[in-house]
Parts: C-alpha cells; structure tokens; sequence
C-alpha cells in the first residue's frame, strides 16, 4: 500500500512536470516564451534530489516518512526527497547498506539507521562524522544522553531522529477482573501471567520477544541489567559480563515459559507476533516498544481502551522500575553523498520542532529526541507511553564498539537456546561470556 | 548438465575421431575452432560469475582485510582468517549441519523422486498435466516458499497447529523452537520443493532405456522387481549420478530457506555455511574470516563432486553410450 502510494506521488509529480512543459512549449508557442522558460531552467537547475533510505516506521494510518517530506519540501522547495524504503529486518537493513556504502555508492543520501549502528559504521568510514559539519550548538536540541549514544570514538555519526525504549503493556480488564495490580517485580509478572492463562482468562500471560535476532539481545538486556551487571567496562574495550546474573537472568526468561506464563513459542515471536497476540486480545502482558500502544488501539484491534501502559518490572529485592531497553533510529549521511548540505538542511528539519511535533503527535506518537518537544506539557498528555516516559529507567545495549554485531549475536543466540530449552541457562551464559570475549579480541567468528 | 554433457560428447567425439589415426588436418582444426568459438562466450560468463569470484575469495581469505567506505584495503597476507575460522564452534556446526542436511534431503529426494517418476513413466494420460502440477514447487521462489512454510509451521495461527489441535486436541507444536524439530522441518520443506527436480532428470533417464531390454528381461522370466533392479536400476545410474551431483552443489550451499524460515535458530543451530558466510562478511564486516568460510565451502563441495565423479566416472556423461 505504501509503494502504491509512493508511486503515486511521483505519478502526481510528472504529470505536474508534464503541465508545466505544455504551459511553457505553448508561451513559447505563442512567440513570448524565452524569458519564462530560461527562468524556469534556472528554477530547476537549483534543485536538488536527496535520497533518504527508511525502513517503515508506523504500519497503520498515514506514513510518518512521506509526511514529513510532505512538510519539509513546502518549506524548502529546492530540494526533493526521494524516499527508499529499507528491508523492515534490521540485520536485512544493516547487510544491505554495509554492501552499497561499502561499495562506494552515491546514493542513499541520508539514510535512517539503529541507534546501535555509530560504532561498527563509524569505525568502517561508512558514516559521515557531523560533529564536523555541524556546530556544537546544533546538538544542544535533544535529550540528554542521546548525543553520547549517537557517538563513536569522540565523533557524533547519527542525528537522533526518534527514541524508543521497552515498555511493559497490559490488560487493564483482564487485571480488574481478576483484582491483581501491575506487576512491580518480574516474580509477580510471570505468577499472575500463569494464573490469567491457566485459568483460561486469555490464551497466553505474556508476550516478548525472544527470537533469535537482534531483538532478542534488547529484551535480554533489560533482565540482565535488573541484576545490576553491566557488559562492558568503561573503556567500551574490556569485557565485564557476569555469568552469574546472566544465568539468573536466562533462567528466568525460561522459567517464564516453563511456569506456563509466556507461549513455548515466544522463542521464535519478534515484535510483531507478539503485537498480532497482543492486539487479539490473546495475550495479557506484553513488552514492546513505544509504536504498540497507537497500534494496539487501531482500527482492527480488539483490544481498543483496555491497554495500560507501565515501566517494565524488575527482579525481587531491586528498586523499581527495571531497565528499558533503548532503542530508536538516527539519521546518518552516506559519506560519498554528493548534497552534503542539502543531506544537513533536511536532518535540521527533521530534528527540528515542527517536525518532531509532527512525529509526537498522533497517529504517529514517536517518542521525540528534541528536548523542547519532548518537554512540552502539551505533548506529554498525547500518548500513555510519554507520561511513564519520567518514571523509566533506560539502559544501553553494548554498541561503543565496532564488535557490537558480533557482541549482539552472542548474546541473542544463545539466549533463544536458553529459552527454548535446548541450552542450560548456566552454559548460555557461559558461551554468551565467552562469544563476548572472542568478538572484543576479533578471535571469532 | 550442460557443462557434463559437453565433457562428455567432447570426449566421445574425439575417440571416434581419433579411432581411425588419421593426423589433425585441416577440417579437425576448423571443427576445433569453431567449437572453441561457440563455447567462447560461455567460457568468459563462468570466468566472471564463478572463477574470477571463487578467485577473489580466496584472495580475501588470505589477507587482512579491512573494509572502508571506499572499499577494501588489503592490509598484507595471513594465514589467521583461517585459524579463526577452524577454531570456531559456530564454523563445526555449520558445517556439520550443512553437511547432514544435504546427506539426508539428496537420499531423500532422491528416493521420492525416482518413486514419481516410476509412476509418471507409467501414466497412460495426463502426464503432462501430472508433470506441471509436481514442478510447481520447484518452480516457486525459494523465499516465497519458505514464506508459506513459516505460515504453515507457525505455532500461534498456523496450518499445522490448526490440524494438531483438530486431531489431538492439545496446543500447537513450535516446530521451529527446538534444535532437531527445526531442522526436520526445513528438511521436509526443501524435499518437498526439490523432489518434483530430481523426478524429472530420472524421468528423462527412464524414458531412454529401451523398451526391448525389459520386455527381454520378462520374456527370461524375471519378475518385474527383478527386472527392476537388474535392468532399469543399472541403467538409470548415470541419470541418478547427475541428480545427486545438481543435489548436492545445490545443498550445500544452503541458504535462503533457514534464512527465511528460522534466521539460523534456535540459537545457530540451523546456520548453514552459506548463512555464516553471509553473516561474518556482511554483519560483522569481517570479510577476511567470512571469505576464509566461503572458500572452505567451495573447497569441501569441489572435492565431494571430484570424489563422486571420480566413483561414478563409468556412468557420467556416457548415458548415450549406454543406450
């Protein structure tokens, strides 16, 4: 539907363009042409075409992509964007832009990339380094902590575009017939998550994801961190991983499926399996990011005005909440890009005011990296997410580092085969410890 | 098969040429070069689509590499990517479930597909039609194929959970959960594409053995199981040589189905060599070591296809002899 629409759009555009030829062949025609049509081939010679590579952002509703290009080229005519829609995986996504820019490639121009990418593409010259483009000044404009996270090696690669982060969603009916509170302790989650579903209040207690990709390393981070271990050591170089509060977080994730609370399946669920469960109304807790609660109350949903939004949980015996994953996109410039100033004029736009408003406000509801935006009462009260938003406790995945790929893979593979089963928890841990170590070393594969 | 053909009819062109002893004269050269002359352009396509690239990896497997927004840089010559590699578990299991996973698909196929075409030679109408309906498998996209297995396999509203919960009542399998059910199932999904392939080569094969020599055979008073494996068996080993060899080339580099249907998982034990490969070079931008896992493939299918040429050498390309 999106490429339809695309499409159409630039159908719009050379039928315009055809209008404009016709209008200028008959002033021409008419033996008073000359002026009006050398104007014009100034006017356009002007004009420059960016291209910006994006995965889709939102599933339903208008497309947040092309409405801000919609709001960036009225107040900056010169210069048209043309969208490329990137692969939704995010390895599919990395793999695909690591082969053109690597290739050399002019185009994409600017291109929409994880938050955890600054390391690896910083290290490979595959990003341009703003900070030596843009003033100090420009990065004052947002959240604090999200400049460091968009940074290598004292170079800042990416222009925080939009923040996400886990969040714990729940059924507030299913949790009011049953008179249980919102879980503050992931030992309360999974019990009232085995009883809802042993009951036969809902098919499944809780959802998350625990496949074996990327996503899988975001959600093990957040139970890790609620051990109060951390990955690497404050040179981002060293390994700090600690078996011991990996193996009770990965016993955990797996006593969720044992204890019956989680699916046996949630070892091959990714965000939007456990959406379509949660959105069903199959399913009573799910962690997700911030888009599933604009989309748990879509048309479609079964779910509309019975979701609750909280911080994630965390272990017995820790303070509250837990860690949230952070996750979210930058933009980035393809250093062989040829419009590098229009590429900065369009990421000024983007991280601007008006068009993080755009993108904080419904149907988008993207959590806005502008700190004005962000702190805006009147945006605060938009979306569930944005008002527990204070109360979150944020934790980074180990991306300092230009292993993170191999570092992520250690940590996501060897999780599922914890979930799943086929791994003890301890020897998880174990390999995930020693995955670790060999991808700091470059010793691995 | 053309490659093999060509070897072939090559080799008994020039032994019937060569039979009389007459001296290479003049039309010999001509035919010579006219036949260098048409196999020319294939010769440049598999030089810059297979040998220049095979070439290129083993360069690369070689080096220190070092990938940069303008390129590769070749940082001097080592033997570590390799170390690397024979050290890692990840490289043993891929290599082990590669190497299984071909073993038990081909034996399969294989099986299943001379069964179909048995029965397809003996269809006295609607052969065609019976012929077209089995290549649909073959003939879809492997990802869209594997596309609609993951729909099919998937635990949550999936086909086979449907029929699971129909028969037995109790929830659905997760299939793809579980290292061993994972792998079965992508086993059973790229039989059921690639069998339709192997029964059309033994079709092809069938349809050559001359009628006289099992009609000679039951006139002798061999039963038809007999005849089976004494006549049509031996017969069909050339055409059985070539669907093993198209089946293990093709298998061993497994990729687009456990990359589709279960990114590898659960864990990496579905990671094929071909997805290691994959993932070492362009994941984690480790070209040297990822090259040094794209030569080892390469390395260990050449040397399974030599071996097996090797012990088919009698049957392979002299089918036409035979008959």
């Amino acid at each position: 539907m999106r490429g339809r629409r695309t499409s159409a759009r630039a159908g719009r555009r050379s039928l315009r363009a055809l209008t404009v030829g016709g209008m200028l062949a008959t002033v021409g025609m008419a033996g008073v042409g000359l002026a009006p049509s050398s104007q014009a081939a100034v006017a356009h010679a002007k004009s420059t075409t960016i291209t910006w590579w994006a995965s889709p952002i939102n599933t339903s509703g208008p497309d947040l992509r092309t409405t801000l290009i919609k709001a960036f080229e009225k107040t900056h005519p010169n210069i048209t964007v043309k969208l490329e829609t990137a692969p939704t995986d995010e390895n599919t996504n990395q793999t695909d832009l690591v082969t053109t820019l690597s290739g050399g490639a002019k185009t994409p121009d600017v291109v929409m990339g994880d938050v955890v990418w600054p390391g690896l593409f910083g290290a490979h010259g595959l990003a341009l380094p703003l900070s030596k483009y843009l003033p100090k000044s420009f990065f004052k404009r947002f959240a604090p902590g999200l400049v460091a996270g968009a940074s290598y090696n004292g170079q800042v690669y990416g222009a925080p575009f939009f923040q996400d982060q886990g969040f714990l969603y729940y059924r507030k009916d299913l949790l009011a017939a049953a008179h249980m509170s919102v879980p503050r302790t992931w030992e309360q989650l999974r019990a009232d998550a085995a009883k809802l579903a042993k009951e036969n209040k809902v098919k499944y207690g809780f959802v998350w994801q625990g496949a074996s990709y990327e996503g899988g390393t975001c959600d093990f981070m957040e139970y890790y961190g609620d051990t109060g271990a951390s990955v690497l050591n404050a040179t981002d170089k060293g390994s700090v991983f600690n078996v011991a509060a990996a193996t009770k977080a990965l016993s955990f994730m797996r006593s969720l499926v044992t204890s019956g609370a989680s699916p046996g399946a949630v070892d091959t669920f990714q965000e939007p399996q456990a959406m379509t469960a949660f959105a069903d109304g199959q399913a009573a807790f799910m962690r997700n990011w911030d888009y599933a609660f604009s989309t748990s109350q879509a048309k479609g949903s079964k779910v509309i005005g019975k979701v609750g939004v909280a911080p994630l949980p965390t272990f017995a015996g820790r303070p509250y909440p837990g860690y949230s994953t952070i996750g979210g996109w930058n933009l980035y410039i393809n250093p062989h890009s040829t419009h590098v100033q229009a590429d900065l004029t369009f990421i000024k736009f983007i991280t601007g005011v008006q068009a993080q408003t755009i993108e904080a406000r419904p149907p988008f509801s993207e959590i806005p990296t502008n700190q004005a935006v962000r702190t805006n009462p009147a945006i605060k009260h938009l979306n569930p997410p944005f008002a527990v938003l204070a109360q979150t406790k944020l934790i980074s995945r180990p991306a300092q580092t230009p292993n993170y790929p191999k570092i992520s893979q250690a940590i996501y593979a060897n999780a599922n085969s914890a979930i799943s089963g086929s791994t003890s928890p301890a020897k998880a841990a174990a390999a995930i410890a020693s995955g670790i170590k060999a991808a700091l070393s470059s010793s691995g594969l | 098969m053309a490659a093999i053909d060509l070897t072939g009819g090559t080799s008994a062109t020039t032994r019937r040429h060569s039979a009389p002893r007459v001296p290479r004269d003049q039309t010999t050269r001509h035919f010579a070069r006219v036949g260098w002359g048409f196999s020319a352009p294939a010769f440049v396509v598999i030089g810059v689509f297979t040998i220049f690239p095979i070439l290129f990896a083993l360069v690369l497997s070689l080096e220190n590499v070092n990938v940069t927004a303008n390129g590769f840089s070749l940082l001097g010559g080592t033997l570590n990517n390799y170390k690397i590699m024979g050290e890692s578990s990840l490289w043993h299991h891929a290599l082990w479930f590669t190497s299984i996973y071909t073993l038990v698909t081909v034996a399969a196929e294989l099986l299943l597909g001379t069964l179909f075409a048995l029965v397809l030679e003996r269809l006295a109408a609607g052969r065609g039609a019976m012929m077209a309906l089995l290549l649909i498998p073959w003939s879809l996209i492997t990802v869209i194929s594997a596309e609609l297995w993951s729909y099919i396999y998937n635990p949550t509203y999936g086909v086979l959970g449907e029929f699971w919960h129909a028969i037995t009542g109790g929830s659905a399998p997760n299939v793809l959960g579980y290292p061993l059910s994972a792998t079965i199932a992508l086993m059973f999904a790229d039989v059921w594409k690639t069998t339709p392939f192997v029964a059309i080569i033994v079709l092809a094969g069938l349809v050559m053995i001359p009628e006289e020599l099992i009609e000679a055979a039951e006139v002798d008073g061999a039963s038809s199981w007999k005849s089976f494996w004494r006549v049509t068996v031996p017969l069909l080993r050339p055409t059985l040589g070539i669907a093993v060899l198209f089946r293990v080339l093709q298998a061993f580099g497994l990729f687009d189905l456990p990359y589709v249907l279960t990114g590898g998982g659960p864990g990496t034990s579905t990671e094929s060599l071909a997805m290691l490969g994959y993932n070492t070079m362009f994941t984690n931008i480790d070209f040297g070591p990822g090259a040094a896992v794209a030569v080892s493939t390469a390395v260990i299918v050449l040397i399974v296809c030599l071996v097996f040429l090797r012990a088919f050498r009698q049957q392979v390309g002299r089918e036409t002899l035979n008959a």
